[in-house]
Formats: C-alpha cells, structure tokens, sequence
C-alpha cells in the first residue's frame, strides 16, 4: 500500500512538526523561504522537484493546489502549490530550470493525476518539455497556433508577434 | 414590410453563442428569462439550434479557437439575422484587446464573411437585463 492510501495513521502536524518534517528532504533543497506563518517556500533545482513534490504531497500529506510557470529571463521556473489544510500552510515547491533551450521537468501527474492539466497548459504556454507526461496532446491554444509559439514567454518569437498582428 | 421582417419582429427566436465569455454576460442573459423580466412574454425566445433562430446573442471576446465556430453559426442561421454582441468584450474586445489569442470583436469576425451583417451592440460589463431588453428594441425597431 503506498503511502498515500496510509491516510488514517498520518498523524496531525503542528507547523513546527511540519518544518521539521522537511528534514527529510533537506538535501534536495537549495534553501527554504517561510514568507510569513503560513507560506512556505521550497527552492530547488528541477532535477529534485519529483522527489521533493513527491515527498509533499505523499509523506507530509499536503493537498495539490495548482502549479505556475514563470519566465524569469535568466531561467524557467515552475512553482508547485500544496496546502497542508490541518494549519492552513501553503507550501510552494519552486524548481528552477537553468536548461533555457530545452527546459524539462518530470511530470508529477505519475502519482498525482489531478495536475496532468496544469503541465499540458504550461508546456503550451511556456514550452517546458514535461518528461514521461501519459497525455502531451495541446490543451488550450487554438487548434491552428503555430508549433514552437509559446506565447507568455518573455521573449515571443518574431513569427507570433506577426501571427498577432493578423 | 416584407413578411420575412415582420415575422422577426413579431417573435424573435435568440440562440446564445459564448465565444469566450467569462460567463457573466450569460448570466445576466439567463437573468433575461427569470420571472422578474420574463423576455418571453414579447416572444424573445431562447431555442437550441441556430437554424431556429432569428437573432444571434453572442457574449465574449471572439478567440482564434472560437472564430470558425462563431463563423459556422453564423452560416447556419436564417437569414435575415441579428446579431447581438453582449457586453464590452464581444462589443470591442474590452480588457482582451490586443491579447495573443484574441481574433476580434464579434462584428470584425462576422463581417468577414458578410459585410452586411445587422450587428447590434450592448455594452456593459455585464450589461444590465434592462440594457439587454432595450438594444433587443431599439435594434428591432430600425429592421
């Protein structure tokens, strides 16, 4: 049984439990942000974030929320949202893709279908290759856009910025 | 007046089109038919097929995913049609102005196909159910 079905003998963590839970996977962290009481933020390089994400959602037991891409010029990143709803804690795991050319992560939707979406919608609008992703078809741009178009990236190829003047 | 207006007139049968709307707009529509205005006692009508329809409601901005499908709609209403573009986004792509995956207005899109199109137009953001009645009247009484 993994340890996801394990849901009755989880025990309930005050916010200092979970800080110290994290040290379970502290050496895959380049550094933790607490925001405030109840925001978290784990920086880590996208190599980890599978393990780290897995480590979120299946060891301390927190809900997936949603995940964001963001092109911040020098690197990509993609930040996962839980929120551990027993203290009210919203954990961010941001992984940050060094790889500009060809950025790729690993999908998470292996254990945690619900985010199979959110990784079809930021590989269409910001073109990061999602690794062993079961369904990569297109989700929200038009049937006709252009291949290779990501239009929230910073830097939008010349081609799309014509396409747009169309 | 030839009998093809007349019966428009008399009854217009409206079929809703939301080209990417954020469903506001569709819910003052909705509100149309709720027993506090009640549009069905002057005949509007909401039917669920473009071939029974005289009018055309369409809410949002028109997206490059819903153009041809607004366009397909379009052809297969009865002419002669109103469109009416509900709201500020359907009216002149509102907020969405300028955006990557915007294709147009509603009346950009509709006249490329024909130029002639009856557009009607409702702004608001949403517009309010009496806005909506009055643009249904003042574009009937122009036909």
């Amino acid at each position: 049984m993994s340890d996801f079905l394990r849901l009755k003998e989880r025990r309930i963590m005050n916010h200092q439990q979970l800080i110290a839970e994290l040290a379970g996977i502290k050496d895959r962290l380049t550094g933790i942000d607490e925001t405030s009481n109840n925001r978290l933020y784990l920086n880590c390089k996208a190599e980890d974030s599978f393990a780290v994400n897995k480590f979120i959602f299946e060891h301390v037991g927190a809900r997936f929320l949603i995940a964001t891409g963001i092109d911040a010029e020098d690197c990509f990143e993609v930040l996962y949202h839980f929120s551990y709803d027993q203290t009210g804690c919203v954990i961010t795991v941001k992984a940050r893709i060094d790889d500009r050319q060809k950025p790729s992560i690993e999908s998470i939707s292996t254990f945690l279908p619900a985010a199979e979406w959110i990784e079809r919608e930021i590989h269409d609008l910001f073109g990061i290759e999602i690794i062993n992703h079961p369904d990569m078809r297109r989700l929200i741009l038009s049937d006709d856009w252009p291949e290779g178009v990501h239009p929230l990236r910073k830097r939008v190829p010349a081609e799309a910025a014509q396409e747009k003047e169309k | 007046m030839n009998w093809k207006i007349w019966s428009l007139k008399k009854s217009p049968w409206v079929f809703h089109v939301n080209t990417g709307a954020c469903n506001n707009c569709d819910i003052e529509i909705v509100n149309l038919l709720t027993p506090k205005f009640d549009v069905e006692r002057f005949g509007i009508k909401l039917v669920g097929s473009p071939r029974h329809a005289d009018a055309l409601l369409v809410t949002g901005v028109v997206t490059r995913q819903a153009a041809p499908r607004l366009l397909e709609v379009y052809r297969q209403t009865p002419k002669p049609c109103v469109v009416f573009a509900v709201g500020a986004c359907a009216c002149e792509t509102g907020i969405f102005h300028n955006g990557y995956h915007v294709a147009g207005p509603v009346d950009k899109v509709i006249r490329q196909i024909d130029p002639n199109a009856i557009i009607a137009y409702v702004p608001g953001c949403p517009p309010k159910p009496e806005a909506m009645i009055s643009g249904v009247v003042k574009a009937l009484s122009v036909l």
